[in-house]
């Protein structure tokens, strides 16, 4: 690595990036011509490209978000994007198959190794396509169905016509709208009636070239009774351009069931996380969002939780990190659509080198939506007076019985704190990093294991420093 | 920038999403009515002094309307002032405006009482806390019941002055309030309450703005709102704390109490921090009535209605906590008392 890339790529482990070895790749730019292509080349039923039309459509009237940080939404180039790049021509099921250039960046980010030892599944998409896919045998056999999105629509046409943006219309927002143009990759998952899948599912996101735009689509059904575990990490190299990374992931989660969808974002300082994630919680299910944001430029993510059926539950956890020259905007969204539905919501960031971190809430009961319960819980922390730290919290009531609690803090790190680990012999850096990795540990202990070890090592390194 | 020029802000914008300028506006939004004077006069009936319209120019749209609308201008300087001054603003006519200019420069304790029954009326108040002055103010909305009310205030609070800030908000049909305070001084403080008791449809839409400019400020805001009948409480507060103004501790708090199936409440705390060493937090509560009061009450002889409405005595009293001076506090829970008793009766 050249020392002017390592400048670029810093501390940032993940930056390294393999020589591009497409098989398929668009020119930048976006069209009509370019959605109807990238259908096409999928050989998608018409309802489909319908869809996909209709949405570019969408996408091309409606303007840029007026709120947020609009400075940087607006530098966005929608035509220095590329919007399809295949890079291996089939979704392989063994590690052994999946090109050496491929293989070697996944082996590099300790996939198969984890696959082997604490998954259920996984998914491995390299640029807009998935490139290695497998499952449990004993889980396919109970009829759980793991698949990338596109095998999805071929195998189960009809499943993914029925739920396709019932939960996130093309309309929703301008990106919902350009994922749904310009979809590619992501994970279908269906969990059928009383099946518990114990061990996590995985997918893994990298996005290798340059200028590339990421869009998978992720739909998750857990049907009445089941309960699954999905876990999501991702990772880009560090290039001088900017790429654009904007999913859309929709849960739908049927009586009784319950769906925990565990992200950590580790995307590097050039990319744009522009991610639509919201799911639907009917009679008695459980939602889980827990979401850690440590990489990008700008992230804008809201999980959300529609309760639609009584006594459903929502739980939103989400930590983000705000480095130089980053801002993340992320938050939770529930609304309380349902009676005797409750909802939890923990958010907490560190600003740090003239990094941004923003927490932007809406939580909503709706009148006819009866003792219902709400518990919103914000900290942050500031590292430097450079840096900043925002809460933006909206609490809409339109029923008398709801009970709703909304609270949040920003401070620094406490100097009582760091005097009480000093005094017992740690260095001031190492002090800090406890202070920090316990202001984290409600995150971390909902991960998996290797997710939190590896979350606590990240942090680690993002801290280092940090002191003086 | 001049009123006709300027845009309708989108409801993007917090401060206008839940009551947008056309909803608020007396008429349609391009036109800027004939205002009627509001009437100040001091307690005993002594006249403000009167001043010419300042040719100030505003970005916000509320303030630019205000000063194209006109009205009365009046201006009041305090020195040094032991007793209480009460002001009355008497609103009359179809649409009435009134703007006052306080600047203190010693201690002072000043009440606003506005009442009337136009269909419209529009007041900004400006005030200047010169170094070292305390102002306690006290403001009482009891407007009749049919009257759209926009109230703008914007306060510069200079170094180590004090400002305590407590509004009663019983009248009126549809308000919006925009109060905006400004540290800019080390050792400025503001201690600001807002009380709103919502019966029958009324539309309430509160809006608090903190900045602190300045290292070793302090801000406290409490904000208690009780909403009956199908009436719609917004609360919405912008705390921001700039870069370098550290040691500065700034905390908001809303409460709000749901006393009817179709009350509604929203409330938007919003936090923006640009310093590292600084204490700032915020907290929002909504919940019914506890019935276990309701319960321990009318256990011991009240009616229902007696017990509700003690139990939002108690809950808009807690919003005079965290102010300090004794005149404020008893008028203001005076106020508050006999408006809550008015209303059992009816």
């Amino acid at each position: 690595m050249t020392d002017e890339a390592q400048d670029v790529i810093g501390d940032y482990r993940y930056g390294f990036h393999d020589p591009e070895n497409s098989t398929i790749r668009f020119d930048k730019g976006l069209s009509e011509q370019v959605v109807r292509d990238i259908s096409e080349l999928k050989n998608e039923p018409q309802w489909m490209t319908d869809i996909r039309v209709k949405a570019y459509r969408h996408f091309v009237e409606r303007v840029m978000p007026d709120w947020g940080n609009c400075s940087l939404l607006d530098q966005i180039d929608f035509e220095s994007i590329i919007y399809f790049l295949r890079s291996s021509t089939k979704t392989e099921k063994s590690w052994d198959e999946v090109p050496d250039d491929i293989k070697n960046t996944f082996d590099r980010l300790g996939i198969p190794d984890a696959e082997q030892k604490w998954l259920g599944g996984v998914t491995a998409q390299y640029e807009s396509e998935a490139v290695y896919h497998s499952i449990r045998e004993d889980l396919e056999e109970q009829g759980v169905i793991f698949l990338d999105m596109d095998s999805g629509l071929k195998q189960y046409p009809e499943l993914i016509k029925k739920y396709f943006g019932t939960v996130i219309p093309h309309s929703d927002n301008k990106f919902s709208a350009l994922n749904t143009a310009v979809w590619s990759g992501g994970s279908f998952l269906y969990i059928p009636k009383g099946v518990s899948v114990e061990m996590p599912v995985q997918a893994y996101f990298r996005i290798n070239a340059k200028n590339m735009g990421q869009f998978e689509r992720t739909l998750i059904i857990a049907d009445e009774g089941s309960s699954v575990h999905y876990v999501e990490g991702c990772t880009a190299p560090t290039y001088s351009t900017d790429s654009l990374h904007s999913a859309v992931v929709e849960l739908i989660a049927m009586e009784g069931a319950k769906i925990r969808y565990s992200t950590v974002q580790n995307w590097s300082s050039n990319v744009y996380n522009l991610v639509t994630k919201r799911a639907v919680a009917h009679k008695n299910a459980t939602i889980e969002w827990v979401d850690g944001n440590i990489g990008s430029k700008l992230t804008m993510k809201y999980p959300s939780v529609l309760l639609k059926g009584e006594g459903a539950h929502a739980e939103v956890i989400s930590v983000a990190y705000a480095g130089e020259g980053q801002h993340q905007d992320t938050g939770a969204k529930v609304h309380h659509l349902a009676s005797n539905t409750t909802s939890n919501i923990l958010s907490k960031s560190i600003s740090k080198k003239g990094g941004r971190s923003s927490y932007r809430g809406l939580l909503q009961v709706s009148p006819k939506s009866t003792g219902c319960r709400s518990k919103i819980v914000c900290d942050a922390l500031i590292f430097d007076g450079s840096s900043r730290s925002d809460t933006y919290p909206t609490m809409e009531i339109g029923n008398s019985t709801a009970d709703l609690e909304h609270e949040a803090s920003v401070s620094k790190v406490s100097s009582d704190q760091l005097f009480y680990l000093m005094s017992r012999g740690f260095t001031e850096d190492a002090a800090m990093g406890l202070i920090v990795n316990g202001f984290f540990e409600p995150f971390t202990r909902e991960l998996p294991m290797e997710y939190a070890v590896e979350l606590n090592k990240l942090l680690e390194l993002e801290m280092e420093g940090s002191i003086g | 920038m001049i009123y006709q020029q300027m845009a309708i802000p989108p409801r993007s914008e917090h401060l206008w999403r839940y009551t947008p300028w056309p909803r608020i506006h007396p008429s349609v939004t391009d036109e800027v009515p004939i205002a009627d004077d509001v009437i100040f006069s001091l307690e005993g009936g002594a006249a403000l002094e009167k001043i010419q319209q300042p040719e100030d120019s505003f970005d916000e749209i509320a303030r630019a309307f205000l000063q194209a609308a006109g009205g009365s201008y009046n201006r009041l300087v305090i020195h040094e002032e032991p007793e209480p001054i009460h002001i009355n603003a008497r609103a009359s006519g179809h649409v009435a405006v009134g703007h006052l200019d306080l600047e203190v420069k010693g201690s002072a304790v000043v009440f606003i009482h506005i009442s009337g029954e136009p269909e419209w009326v529009g007041l900004h108040i400006t005030g200047k806390i010169h170094p070292n002055a305390q102002l306690s103010f006290g403001f009482i909305n009891e407007l009749d019941s049919n009257t759209k009310f926009l109230r703008c205030e914007d306060w510069m609070i200079e170094r180590d002055s004090e400002l305590e800030h407590a509004t009663l908000s019983v009248g009126g049909f549809r308000c919006k309030s925009d109060l905006r305070s400004t540290l800019n001084g080390t050792g400025a403080s503001i201690r600001q309450s807002v009380t709103v008791n919502a019966v029958g449809a009324r539309h309430e839409d509160e809006h608090v703005e903190i900045h602190h400019l300045h290292g070793h400020t302090n801000s406290d805001l409490v904000m208690n709102s009780a909403c009956a009948g199908s009436s719609h409480f917004i609360g919405t507060g912008l705390l921001t704390i700039a870069e370098g103004a550290n040691k500065s501790d700034a905390s908001q708090v809303f409460r709000n109490l749901l006393l009817s199936e179709k009350a509604r409440a929203e409330a938007i705390p919003e936090l923006e921090v640009h310093a590292d060493d600084v204490s700032a937090a915020h907290g929002a509560a909504s919940a019914p009535v506890d019935k276990e009061q309701m319960h321990y009450l009318m256990s011991r002889g009240l009616t229902p209605e007696e017990s509700q409405a003690m139990i939002v005595n108690g809950f808009l009293l807690n919003a005079f906590s965290n102010l300090t001076n004794k005149h404020l506090i008893e008028e203001m829970r005076t106020r508050l008392t006999v408006h809550l008793e008015c209303e059992l009766k009816r």
